[in-house]
């Protein structure tokens, strides 16, 4: 076997001896080949700012920390005086030096403006210098002209962070383990409505490396997972017990090359096959299949900022992008029993009842001809008022169906 | 109805990038690595207010982690020594400053860590402690999220894909030709194509067909080497021709030697060679990469520098100078920053041995106001 890793007057040599000049290249091209499609697990750009190349995120994980000190990952909060006194001893700086290293280092040095004079951190000074605050100040003029009201989703993401910031578990047996990956973990939604044209709708969960993919699929909740849900109308109190993704609970995701299909429960069915026989009859490359259940995220591999697939009740598909992965650290939430936690929701997922304005949609009706349009969405409470005589007999003609909000989780 | 697009939601933003290089030349004027430096020009500038102004706590998160991106973009190459250590403190600055609570982490990429801890040896076998220090403070205060690419990706064409360009007169200079002009790979070459010839002439039946090598390699490698390095000493002597201020003390030799290679920059390669196996020596006792840079140090440290002008940064404050034909090349051929990143990374080194104590001196620049 020829040595691809020769230097190359072992190269020049054997090819002398082979009497074929041409393998010359060859073997170069080859060289070149085996050390390019070498996998490395270390992430690198497969389009620049797009996306990655394909890494398995467990090797990825020790690759990190064959390269880190515990302490870099670990959740505990140095000490100060204790880290920068090991500093000096590994640096071999005396204790004068040391002193004035940490003085002329301090967070003082970064200080603009006099300790007792603090800048309002609201307001762009009126002369600004810097080309960041002269653009700021032009935009904050303009949106003072408008009335821009307060993003949801960030109201939705601050809320979040102030909860979760650095959360531990009540037992030591919830605390999720140093070293652990995190993952950041986009579902888009179909864009069904018009009004998602420009924007698009998604949820963000963030999962750990030893989480499932069973455990992301129960983390998406689905408008398609609630309409087979049936019709209310006569009914109203019995609806509750029906809403739920226990009827059909196939589904599956697919992530490079993979079907990973949702095993759990009896009824459940290999929606996958039919693809995967489609693409054999076809010449496609050949895909395989696996368990979502039996499937950590840390056994895949992916690539970060790719779009993969998931896909539920036969037909209805989402987007799935891995927009992130990294260690924990400690200020993220140390809980495992919050996670899967949602970071992010589209506003559409917490719809506003037709007739208050206030509530949160339960029901969605049609043909309903007490509604302003068809189809129509309710709070529960302006529903039965609508809709129902004292004693909860129906009124007039209508159809209605259960609505969870998307965003709902638990 | 389509949402405003929230603002700060790309990897950067152009006049925080015009603003961070604005500081980092007037670092780079300094003709210093010192810390004390770089924090003078932060204050100088009002730095901590680019945070000023930002309602919305998730906005503030926004802004804070495109300017920790935009600092680490500096830290890491293609840039000079001296800029990188200018990313770095500016990493700790921002990190310190910022508004947004929690604080937004610094996003270190697997794929960059290999550098960056070069980066650090490289500071740690200079004596820079100031550089070394800052650096375990980020890592003490656990500013860092261990990642596996430094932005986050969703498969999102950017809403403007700007021609990612490196700013020039922050890059060293690229020492890979020189280095392999002083190496003995060229003779080494040279030898085994000879053998290989004479073999070739020897065996009669391979004689004719065989064609694949070209006897005058060496020479034409060492034309293109010499044409590059031509190409090199004019485009950057031009430059620090441009820039030269007020000199330091220490920089007379440095000059010398940099003109006679300029007025020998369309020498031969015997010559270029003769110049990079001078400076091969003097960089010995450097194992990696030799790469030395000048500085300036503050004027009341001992110096004990042995640079020796070939790798310094060239380019001073003055930012509006029209951009180096380097700078031109690249944009004219497309080349992207991940590109470049390979031509020039490990263009620059710390300058060795400097094992000078962090002093302070007396003159503490005022606050802005
Ligand atoms: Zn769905
Ligand atoms: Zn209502």
């Amino acid at each position: 076997m020829r040595s691809l890793m020769g230097p190359f007057g072992t190269i020049i040599e054997k090819n002398y001896i082979t009497h074929d000049p041409q393998r010359s290249d060859v073997v170069i091209q080859e060289n070149m080949a085996a050390s390019k499609n070498a996998i490395t697990n270390i992430p690198d750009y497969e389009y620049t700012d797009v996306n990655t190349n394909i890494f398995h995120i467990d090797s990825f994980r020790t690759e990190w920390l064959n390269r880190l000190q515990p302490g870099d990952f670990s959740f505990q909060s140095e000490d100060q005086d204790s880290s920068d006194a090991l500093f000096a001893e590994e640096m071999g700086i005396s204790a004068d030096t040391m002193a004035e290293l940490k003085t002329v280092c301090s967070l003082d040095s970064l200080r603009c403006h006099p300790e007792d004079q603090p800048p309002d951190p609201d307001v762009v000074p009126p002369d600004p210098t810097l080309n960041t605050l002269i653009q700021r100040k032009k935009k904050q003029d303009y949106r003072a002209t408008l009335k821009i009201s307060k993003n949801r989703h960030d109201l939705y993401a601050d809320e979040l962070e102030r909860l979760t910031f650095g959360k531990k578990p009540e037992t030591l047996d919830d605390m999720v383990a140093e070293g652990e990956i995190i993952l950041n973990i986009n579902v888009y939604y179909p864009a069904i409505f018009e009004k998602f044209c420009y924007v698009r709708p998604h949820i963000t969960v963030l999962m750990m490396g030893s989480h499932t993919l069973a455990e992301l699929r129960d983390a998406i909740c689905c408008v398609s997972d609630l309409q087979v849900c049936g019709e209310f109308s006569n009914m109203p109190d019995m609806a509750p017990d029906f809403i739920s993704k226990d009827h059909f609970k196939s589904a599956f995701f697919y992530f490079e090359g993979v079907f990973y299909n949702d095993m759990r429960y009896p009824e459940c069915q290999d929606t996958s096959i039919t693809t995967i026989e489609w693409a054999k009859d076809r010449n496609f490359p050949t895909y395989t299949q696996a368990k979502m259940e039996d499937t950590r995220f840390v056994d895949l591999k992916i690539k970060v900022g790719f779009p993969y697939l998931y896909c539920h009740q036969g037909d209805c598909e989402h987007l799935v992008i891995i927009t992130d992965v990294r260690l924990t650290h400690k200020d993220d939430c140390l809980d495992k029993k919050l996670y899967p936690l949602l970071a992010h929701k589209h506003r559409v997922s917490t719809q506003k009842c037709a007739v208050c304005h206030v509530y949160i949609v339960r029901w969605v009706t049609t043909n309903d001809q007490f509604a302003p349009s068809n189809p129509c969405l309710f709070c529960d409470k302006c529903f039965r008022m609508l809709h129902f005589d004292t004693e909860g007999n129906k009124l007039g003609e209508f159809q209605a169906f259960p609505y969870v909000d998307r965003g709902a989780f638990n | 109805m389509p949402r405003e697009r929230p603002i700060y939601s790309d990897f950067f933003y152009d006049p925080l990038t015009e603003d961070v290089e604005e500081l980092l030349a007037r670092f780079q004027q300094s003709d210093s690595i010192r810390y004390e430096y770089f924090s003078a020009a932060w204050r100088q500038m009002g730095f901590s207010d680019v945070f000023i102004g930002i309602v919305s706590m998730a906005e503030q998160k926004r802004f804070s982690r495109v300017t920790l991106a935009t600092a680490v973009k500096y830290f890491l190459p293609p840039y000079s020594y001296q800029i990188r250590a200018g990313g770095l403190y500016l990493m700790f600055g921002l990190y310190n400053t910022q508004l947004a609570i929690p604080r937004v982490p610094i996003r270190l990429a697997l794929g960059d860590w290999d550098i960056i801890q070069k980066f650090l040896k490289d500071s740690v076998n200079s004596g820079h402690q100031d550089v070394v220090y800052i650096y375990h403070k980020l890592v003490a205060a656990k500013a860092i999220h261990f990642t596996a690419m430094p932005h986050f990706l969703s498969f999102l064409k950017l809403r403007k894909r700007k021609q990612n360009n490196v700013c020039a007169e922050f890059i060293g200079r690229s020492m890979a030709v020189q280095e392999l002009f002083s190496a003995d790979i060229l003779d080494e070459v040279s030898n085994i194509e000879s053998q290989y010839e004479k073999l070739k002439e020897n065996t009669v039946a391979v004689r004719c067909e065989a064609s694949m090598t070209q006897r005058d390699f060496t020479a034409r490698l060492k034309d293109c080497m010499a044409e590059f390095l031509t190409w090199q000493q004019k485009t950057f002597s031009q430059a620090e021709a441009d820039n030269k201020g007020g000199g330091g003390d220490d920089e007379d030799d440095d000059e010398e030697e940099e003109d006679e290679e300029e007025r020998d920059y369309k020498a031969s390669s015997s010559r270029a060679r003769l110049i990079s196996s001078i400076k091969q020596k003097s960089y010995s006792n450097f194992q990696e990469a030799p790469k030395a840079r000048r500085h300036r140090q503050p004027e009341k440290l001992k110096v004990e520098s042995s640079s020796s002008g070939s790798e310094q940064h060239y380019g001073s404050g003055r930012k509006r100078r029209p951009p180096s034909l380097r700078a031109r090349t690249w944009k004219s051929l497309g080349v992207t920053k991940d590109e470049s990143r390979v031509q020039v990374w490990l263009l620059s080194a710390p300058e060795q041995k400097e094992r000078v104590p962090v002093k302070r001196t007396n003159q503490t620049p005022p606050y802005k106001d």
